[in-house]
């Protein structure tokens, strides 16, 4: 008879995940160990249907003819996305999302950066306006594109009145709707690039700097050379998150122009809000928002790529 | 513990059961819509409640007494008006009421988004004809006819008949395309309602020595001689955002009373009118109007920007309903008060006063599970009574009951010069204009568009003609 089979073996082990403290097994009660599976996926559930059921569920949508006056859709294979991808209104749509996406993030990209830098030298107004700084972030887009509605009106707003513009310049025309959408979202989101940008100068290691001031480089040579290749990372992170947040601009477009005039400033969120909520068709609607999650998925997949490309750029540059 | 219970490690999930549960779990998430691919979303679930034919017996305001119902309301003079006497309905059925309000602006966005989901959270909402047209085919609202039929269920005073026709009518249809309103079910019952008219500044009018125009040239001409852009003032506000809500006021009253049509009738099918001489016409004049003499931002403009420039004295005339601009005259409502007038508007080339009117009116959800005391709500806020104190007590414009208009309301009407006349001008001429389709928001707010575009300098013609061959599509789809 052998001494050690392995089945005794097996047994002398402790649970898994339990350690043995000093030969003594620590037992745990089986419907704890039971239950820990059930626990574990709380988080895989969460996510499946907090996120990807709605995701899913849309994107079935697209599939069918599902509209308030047609209840029971069937399934119309890439009959939307035919509709969808040969009206030029929408590839409209999409040349507005794309606009307004880049002129709005390279605007708050370079104004963020500048305030960044002249927070970064310390001085009491650079501490007291880094804390005014973050107002316009602590109102909600919604609110602040109806302060700006009002102020934008030609016969009683304020601006037309301190830029002596008469009542006869219209901030909403045709020529003008989308730059004004634009200059909205600058005042609330700069602060936002602005204090991310901040943050990551704050964080760059002082001697590479320090050795270059020994050196005699200039301050521009060093921000060329040193800080903006250091700080490079961050503000890419905040052009991603800028980035994504205006491909899908709803609040302040919707406020403001309602997508007007005519189909000027009209998103594709505006579009997917209009056909699915006002119109009532939801396959219509839903292949609007799948479209926008591809813009916004390819997108954001190319710009993480150069994320990383930038951050070992810039641990090269710190070594 | 037994050493059997240490030595069942197969009792363990491993990892990649976890992974399998939480993915059979996922799977069959997903699947429930693919299993339901039938019927999708709440709104094909039948009704739920007893309806109209389950009340028996006489008439009682007691038979639902302790039931609680929920109502949806936007804030407005009308339920303004009523919020007071909800405890004298609760003394009177026993029947508690939870109003909930909501903005205007988000109101039909919580609306639709509540009834498509098949929601029955609130029992009666307030509602707009053309709502009907879309709510209704769906199965959402509760055909109101089977219980003003049921004696026991509506008392013997309610008098149905007592409300304008042109109300009754426009808040009832069978939802055949290109059958008119006034027949099939009644999906709601008028409560207050609006007829598109010119309200003006008589202020400035006898400053300016001038007088309300009958004709809609000269009414073009007026509105430009009341404008002087450098003293922030314009001859005429009206609506023009980017929505149905911008043609169905005054865009739709003398767009009809010009003799142009939304839509023909032909083989059964809608075609398309916007593009016919007459509406393109029109609507070239129309849009020089808010060009030349309208509100500097028109594209933006809706009911209560109009209302505000001519209750500040920035505008001179309104086109829009005449319940919206009737609280800017109240004593200390605005800055003009006391100075406003009602005129009917232009009168068409023939003489008509075709006007296009908006009834904010009670429906009854039905997924409601209170049918009875939700109808017993509706009966109560539409009855005589009822509306005879709101009128009498506090700003309901426009009462729907022709005895409610004729006693109460005309004696609040001193103060509004020009009003009462107005009314008894229109009146017979006034409903809705629209044809009854089951797209109507998507293609309104199309036009809607289509104005915004030719403001921006788009021929009227070619914009119109691409308008009508989009909307006949989606009307017949």
């Amino acid at each position: 008879m052998t001494t050690a089979a392995p089945g005794r073996q097996r047994e002398q082990r402790p649970p898994s995940g339990e350690p043995d403290r000093g030969g003594s097994l620590r037992v745990v009660p089986k419907w704890r160990r039971q239950l820990r599976p059930y626990l574990l996926s709380v988080p895989a559930v969460a996510i499946i249907i907090g996120i990807l059921y709605p995701f899913f569920l849309g994107a079935y949508y697209a599939f069918l003819n599902y509209s308030a006056d047609n209840p029971h859709p069937r399934f119309v294979g890439l009959q939307n996305f035919k509709t969808v991808l040969g009206d030029s209104a929408v590839w409209h749509s999409v040349r507005v999302t794309v606009e307004y996406a880049v002129l709005a993030t390279a605007i708050e990209t370079v104004l963020g950066v500048g305030i960044a830098l002249l927070l970064n030298r310390s001085s009491l107004v650079g501490r007291v306006f880094e804390k005014v700084l973050i107002l316009p972030l602590m109102i909600a887009p919604v609110i602040a594109a109806v302060v700006w509605k009002l102020m934008y009106n030609p016969t009683f707003g304020i601006l037309n009145h301190v830029l002596g513009l008469g009542h006869s310049f219209n901030w909403l025309s045709s020529r003008n709707a989308l730059f004004s959408a634009v200059l909205v979202d600058i005042w609330i989101y700069t602060p936002f690039v602005a204090i991310l940008v901040l943050a990551g100068v704050r964080s760059l290691p002082k001697e590479p700097f320090e050795a270059s001031d020994v050196d005699g480089a200039s301050w521009f040579y060093m921000f060329r050379r040193l800080m903006l290749p250091m700080m490079w990372p961050y503000i890419l992170v905040a052009v991603i998150f800028r980035l994504m947040d205006c491909l899908k601009i709803f609040d302040i477009i919707n406020v403001l122009t309602a997508g007007g005039p005519g189909n000027l400033t009209t998103t594709l969120q505006v579009n997917a809000y209009q056909d699915s909520i006002t119109h009532f068709n939801y396959s219509r609607g839903s292949t609007y928002m799948f479209l926008l999650w591809i813009l916004v998925f390819v997108t954001a997949r190319f710009l993480v790529s150069v994320l990383g490309k930038a951050q070992r750029h810039a641990a090269g540059a710190e070594a | 513990m037994s050493g059997s219970d240490v030595n069942t490690p197969r009792n363990d999930w491993s990892r990649r059961d976890v992974l399998k549960a939480a993915g059979l779990t996922g799977v069959g998430i997903l699947a429930a819509p693919a299993l339901s691919a039938c019927g999708v979303g709440g709104s094909t679930k039948k009704p739920t409640g007893k309806g109209a034919s389950d009340v028996k017996g006489g008439f009682d305001w007691k038979k639902a007494k302790g039931e609680t119902i929920r109502i949806l309301q936007t804030p407005h003079p009308y339920q303004i008006a009523f919020q007071p006497l909800l405890k004298e309905f609760t003394q009177l059925t026993g029947i508690n009421v939870k109003p909930e309000l909501v903005a205007e602006g988000d109101y039909f966005t919580k609306l639709n988004t509540e009834l498509a989901g098949g929601s029955g959270t609130h029992d009666v909402f307030m509602t707009g004809a053309y709502f009907i047209w879309q709510y209704g085919p769906p199965g959402w609202m509760e055909d109101l006819n089977p219980w003003l039929q049921n004696t026991s269920a509506t008392g013997p005073n309610y008098d149905f008949e007592d409300i304008y026709d042109g109300l009754r009518t426009s808040t009832r249809w069978d939802f055949k395309t290109g059958s008119p309103l006034g027949s099939g079910g009644q999906y709601a019952i008028p409560w207050g309602f609006e007829t598109n008219v010119v309200c003006y500044n008589q202020r400035l009018f006898k400053k300016k020595g001038v007088k309300p125009a009958e004709t809609f040239d000269n009414f073009i001409q007026l509105a430009h001689d009341l404008t002087n852009r450098s003293a922030n003032q314009y001859g005429v506000a009206f609506r023009g955002s980017r929505s149905w809500a911008t043609i169905h006021p005054g865009f739709m009253t003398q767009y009809s009373r010009e003799g142009a049509r939304d839509y023909t009738v032909k083989d059964g099918k809608l075609e398309a009118a916007m593009n016919s001489p007459k509406a393109v016409a029109f609507t070239k004049k129309w849009v020089d109007l808010a060009k030349a003499s309208g509100p500097p931002s028109w594209t933006t403009y809706e009911y209560p920007d109009c209302t505000r420039d001519l209750g500040n004295g920035n505008a001179a005339m309104v086109y829009d309903a005449d319940s919206a601009t009737y609280p800017k005259n109240v004593p200390g409502a605005s800055r003009e008060a006391g100075n406003l007038a009602w005129h009917p508007g232009p009168a068409g080339p023939d003489g008509n006063f075709a006007t296009n009117l908006w009834t904010w009116s009670l429906a009854m959800n039905a997924r409601s599970k209170q049918k009875l005391a939700a109808w017993l709500f509706i009966q109560w806020a539409t009855g005589k009574e009822a509306m005879n104190k709101a009128v009498s007590h506090a700003a309901f414009a426009d009462p729907v009951r022709k005895s409610v208009f004729d006693t109460s309301f005309k004696q609040r009407l001193n103060n509004f010069p020009g009003y009462l006349d107005t009314f008894e001008k229109v009146i017979s001429s006034a409903k809705i204009q629209f044809t009854p389709q089951k797209k109507f928001f998507d293609t309104t707010d199309n036009w809607a568009v289509a104005l915004q575009d030719i403001y921006s300098g788009q021929d009227a013609k070619s914009r119109l003609d691409k308008l009508a061959k989009a909307s006949t599509a989606t009307v017949n789809a």
